[in-house]
């Protein structure tokens, strides 16, 4: 074995080939000289100087210490020492608490939560506040129904909205940090096809209360307004003007997202628990509201949108130009939309607008485009809507405005676009910049999905209600009260275009509002509002290396080539052996219980915590927690990631040990109730022996 | 068999009384450098911190005695105590009140130089042994110094010896009179700065150097041995202010009786506080400046004090 003898500098810099800069030599010379003369008068100057440093010493002595004195405090340490780390209570042992306030005092639940930052936060973010977190508690011990009716309470159809909701909960999720979000708008789903295989047997709610209440419209917001106020025992009675009940949910949402059956089933749950819903009429016209408000004690108007914006460009009065809203109505209501083998042309980049683009394939279009002024990176439908589109077959054609309807006789032809350079301008408002530079296409049909609109003449027609110029009604934002006393409004009346979940949030709103004028109370005094706090958005975490059994359940989609012809559902539902395991990924955020994530041990630079736990449904418990304090650095970081707040960091410890088994805390230990005295570890030393006879 | 017993009380009082002058020396310095940063220094044990020193002291005893692997382990083990013993025999010959010192003899102005000046082999000691280039240079450092400055010391105190005409420390004394601080000032500033240097303090402290020999000597004592050196360094403080406040500035001469005592107790106070004033005042000078420092100016002027001094002996 020879050894290669180790290159010198100087061959390594032949190697390299560049000469090695020498930094040139700034000399430093400071010499006392250049301050003081020479000679006995530099002698003297020099003595001087040193006499002047004394006194400048001495004045400082004499002059006030400018530190304070030290505070004599002393921290009064646990008589009975423990290891750095406590756990407040563990899986298996302690539940977590499930926020099951009545409506009236859920704001005030939530807000409460929020003040001592205990508010998990998925349940923060959700519009409605629905506990997600008790959902997949429940759901991990295999309580599906009961997950259901805790969801219920404020998310009024979980079977609905656990198909459409743009769940708000999950880009919040804790578990995002670490690897990827609980699926727990899919977890809804799962809980209702459990509930509705094994419905228990439904009572309607006694009514206790003499008033009663007529709702305008069986949306979801009419319907969480109902609930709630059935459950406060008021008569309530829905009036809906089409044959079937659902508002938007039924005429907007296409049925390859919401199946009808699940709509209906879970209104009709609703019904058996005492709603009185009366399809078919329309208020407005075959009523007039002002008979509702003498006949009723309470009106709430939860009509929603029903016309499609459009825009006052060229040709838009063609034959051929069509709204959103007429046109999925259309697709909803007889599966036909007159455009089979037509190309359409879809302008919007909003979710409503990808729902006309994939109707539009699914009842015969020859072609579908989408145009929108936003760049495909910033269209404001959701990423995962429009994702699907694109793999049904829809072309988008982001960053181009609509410039004018190409027309022949009266007939639609073309459509010519526009590109748009920036949609938003420095100040974040709505002023679109276009390039001119034209691109015509060619078309048979063109949807404007850019917005709707709420169209309330007929209804109001005849009251004492005024309408604003635009066609909307007045309506107090916080409290949903309108001008006349006893009329209230929610849902996309009030909130505009929005989410199902937060005309969900405005029912309830509305139903506390209504309560409080029939009890007589005033809709504001001590009225608590929902906190609407934000919660820090973690970008996605890397998943390499991530072990499946924590990644999350795959939503299995049915193949883009066949859904895109008809309306079977898109998402196919997951098992529930499926959905206990993914209840089982929810940390349980802020629940001050330890669910044996291990995310403290993986954390921990010191490799001081091992954490295991067993998995099965209805059993789950953490078995062993240790922290081995010899190896413990006091960092902090583990209970500083602890998503369940679990783990506290304490400042009282001690780290005498008279024997070496005591340097590993176990689950006990990390559990003991600081009280009594273990000064020199004697106790628990005879406890072992009183163990090991 | 008396003068053993004697002896033995006397050097029991002088360890004593070393170990008392350190303790209440650290905490003096403690408050006085406090001060001087504008702070207050130790406050929390003991009323104004008095107690601090104490309990600093019992950490030191219970802290682990280390000796180096590589040390020459006996040498390392005495080199304290030879550094520590002349600083406390040289507490024997000061007069500490008239007609009393307790070791009373005719040569005592040339022990008091001569004696201390031993410590510089328990310092090489100390610093060869350690086996550490650091200690070792620090060593070398210190016996380099202490030895330059061995001369203009001398020269000093040789100009009272002239004006005594005995080098008996308690004839100094008698023959003391107030103008001979007048007469003797260049010697005493002498005197006192050589002390400084002589007990390797700031800001000669270049043999302790932390920014740049860690601790010098005794960079790797830890401990009680530590703290003996320490205590040397404190102990010599004290002697030298206790001596300079004797034989040159006349000490209990001042008052008859109880108070002479007081006043030469507040001179030494005095003496020791300007020490420490010096220390917190200049920065460490340069180990060539230190040295040509010595030779050029501090023996010089010895000598020129010297020289006036014998020329108005006669004249007396």
């Amino acid at each position: 074995m020879a050894v290669k003898p180790t290159p010198s500098a100087t061959d390594r810099r032949e190697q390299v080939g560049a000469p090695i800069a020498t930094p040139t030599q700034v000399p430093i010379s400071v010499s006392v000289a250049d301050e003081f003369p020479q000679g006995i008068a530099g002698f003297a100057a020099k003595a001087m100087s040193l006499v002047t440093g004394l006194g400048i010493t001495a004045r400082r002595a004499i002059a006030a210490p400018k530190t304070l004195s030290y505070p004599r405090e002393k921290y009064p340490i646990s008589p009975r020492w423990r290891g750095p780390l406590v756990l407040r209570g563990v899986l298996g042992r302690e539940g977590i608490d499930l926020i099951d306030a009545p409506s009236v005092d859920y704001n005030a639940t939530i807000d409460t939560l929020h003040r001592e930052q205990s508010l998990a936060p998925c349940v923060g973010n959700c519009p409605a506040n629905v506990d997600a977190r008790g959902q997949n508690y429940l759901m991990a011990d295999g309580h599906h129904i009961a997950a259901y009716e805790l969801v219920r309470d404020r998310n009024i159809l979980p079977g609905v909205l656990g198909r459409i909701c743009h769940h708000p909960c999950e880009s919040v999720c804790r578990r995002l940090q670490y690897d990827e979000a609980v699926a727990i708008r899919p977890l809804h789903r799962m809980a209702y096809e459990a509930y509705q295989s094994d419905r228990p047997a439904i009572e309607s709610f006694p009514l206790t209360q003499q008033a009663n209440i007529a709702i305008i419209g069986s949306g979801p917001s009419g319907l969480a307004a109902a609930w709630d106020l059935m459950k406060l025992g008021y008569s309530v009675t829905a009036y809906e003007k089409d044959k079937t009940p659902g508002g938007a949910l039924l005429t907007g949402v296409p049925a390859y997202r919401l199946p009808r059956e699940v709509l209906a089933s879970e209104i009709a749950n609703i019904v058996e628990y005492g709603l009185d819903l009366r399809c078919g009429i329309e208020i407005g016209k075959d009523v007039p509201i002002d008979h509702l408000i003498g006949e009723y004690d309470a009106v709430l108007i939860a009509a929603g949108l029903q016309i499609s914006r459009g825009l006052p460009i060229p040709g838009a009065n063609a034959k051929g130009v069509r709204g959103a809203l007429e046109f999925l109505s259309d697709v909803n209501r007889r599966q036909d939309a007159d455009v089979k083998g037509k190309r359409v042309m879809v302008i919007g980049g909003g979710n409503v607008a990808v729902d006309v683009a994939r109707c539009a394939l699914r009842v015969g279009a020859s072609e579908v485009r989408l145009a929108c002024l936003e760049a495909s990176n910033e269209m404001p439908c959701h990423p995962w809507e429009i994702e699907e589109g694109l793999d049904e077959g829809v072309i988008a054609m982001c960053g181009n405005g609509p410039e004018m309807v190409l027309e022949q006789d009266g007939l639609v032809v073309g459509m010519r676009l526009r590109e748009c350079l920036s949609v938003f301008d420095a100040s974040g408002r709505f002023n679109p910049v276009f390039a001119d530079l034209f691109t015509d296409v060619d078309c048979d049909v063109v949807v404007f999905a850019i917005g709707q609109a709420p169209d309330l003449r007929d209804l109001v027609a005849g009251s004492d209600l005024v309408l604003t110029e635009q066609g909307l009604l007045p309506v107090d934002g916080s409290v949903l009260s309108t001008q006349q006393p006893g009329v209230f409004a929610c849902g996309e009346v009030v909130t505009g275009p929005g989410s199902a979940i937060g005309s969900i949030a405005s029912g309830h709103e509305a139903a506390i509002s209504i309560h409080r004028f029939l009890a007589g109370q005033s809709l504001l005094a001590d009225r608590v509002f929902r906190p609407v706090p934000t919660f820090p958005k973690y970008g996605q975490a890397t998943l390499d290396g991530v072990e499946s059994a924590r990644r999350r359940v795959e939503m299995p989609l049915s193949a883009a080539g066949e859904r895109s012809r008809d309306f079977r559902q898109v998402e196919l539902g997951m098992t529930r052996l499926e959905s206990l395991n993914e209840s089982a990924r929810c940390l349980r955020c802020q629940s001050q219980v330890c669910v044996g994530c291990t995310f403290c041990a993986r954390t921990c630079p010191d490799f001081a915590i091992t954490v295991e736990r067993i998995d099965d449904p209805g059993h789950r418990m953490v078995t062993r927690y240790d922290l081995d304090l010899s190896k413990c650095c006091y960092c902090g970081l583990c209970a500083e990631q602890c998503p369940t707040d679990a783990l506290v960091h304490t400042g009282q410890y001690e780290l005498a040990f008279r024997s070496r088994e005591l340097t590993i805390s176990d689950i006990a230990e990390m559990r003991r109730d600081p009280g009594g005295t273990r000064a020199t570890g004697c106790d628990a030393l005879r406890a072992q022996e009183r163990v090991e006879p | 068999m008396s003068g053993f017993v004697g002896g033995l009380i006397w050097g029991l009082a002088a360890g004593t009384l070393i170990a008392i002058a350190a303790l209440f020396g650290v905490w003096w310095e403690r408050k006085v450098a406090g001060r001087i940063q504008m702070r207050i220094g130790p406050q929390t044990t003991g009323p104004a911190g008095i107690l601090q020193t104490i309990a600093d002291t019992l950490k030191l005893i219970l802290k682990e005695d280390i000796t180096p692997d590589q040390a020459d382990v006996r040498v390392f083990r005495l080199a304290p105590l030879v550094v520590f013993v002349p600083v406390a025999m040289s507490f024997s010959v000061i007069p500490f009140a008239a007609g009393f010192a307790p070791l009373d003899t005719s040569v005592g102005m040339l022990f008091f130089l001569a004696v201390p000046a031993l410590s510089v082999i328990g310092i090489l000691l100390g610093g060869w042994s350690s086996r550490n280039t650091y200690a070792t240079i620090g060593a070398i450092r210190a016996a380099a110094q202490m030895i330059s400055y061995e001369l203009p010391r001398a020269l000093a105190v040789l100009s009272l010896v002239v004006l005594a005409g005995s080098i008996r420390p308690l004839d100094v004394m008698a023959a003391w009179s107030p103008w001979w601080i007048i007469a003797t000032a260049p010697g005493f500033i002498v005197y006192f700065i050589a002390s400084i240097a002589e007990v390797n303090r700031g800001p000669f402290d270049i043999p302790e150097a932390e920014s740049e020999l860690v601790a010098g000597y005794f960079a790797d004592y830890s401990g009680i041995r530590w703290s003996i050196f320490m205590m040397a360094e404190y102990g010599g403080m004290v002697a030298a202010s206790l001596f300079g406040a004797a034989v040159f500035l006349g000490g209990w001469n001042w008052l008859p009786g109880i108070g002479g005592i007081l006043v030469f107790v507040a001179l030494t106070l005095a003496l020791v506080t300007a020490m420490v004033w010096v220390k917190w005042t200049y920065p460490r000078l340069r180990a060539d400046q230190l040295m040509s420092f010595a030779w050029k100016i501090m023996t010089p002027a010895a000598i020129v004090q010297l020289v006036v001094v014998a020329v108005i002996a006669p004249w007396l």
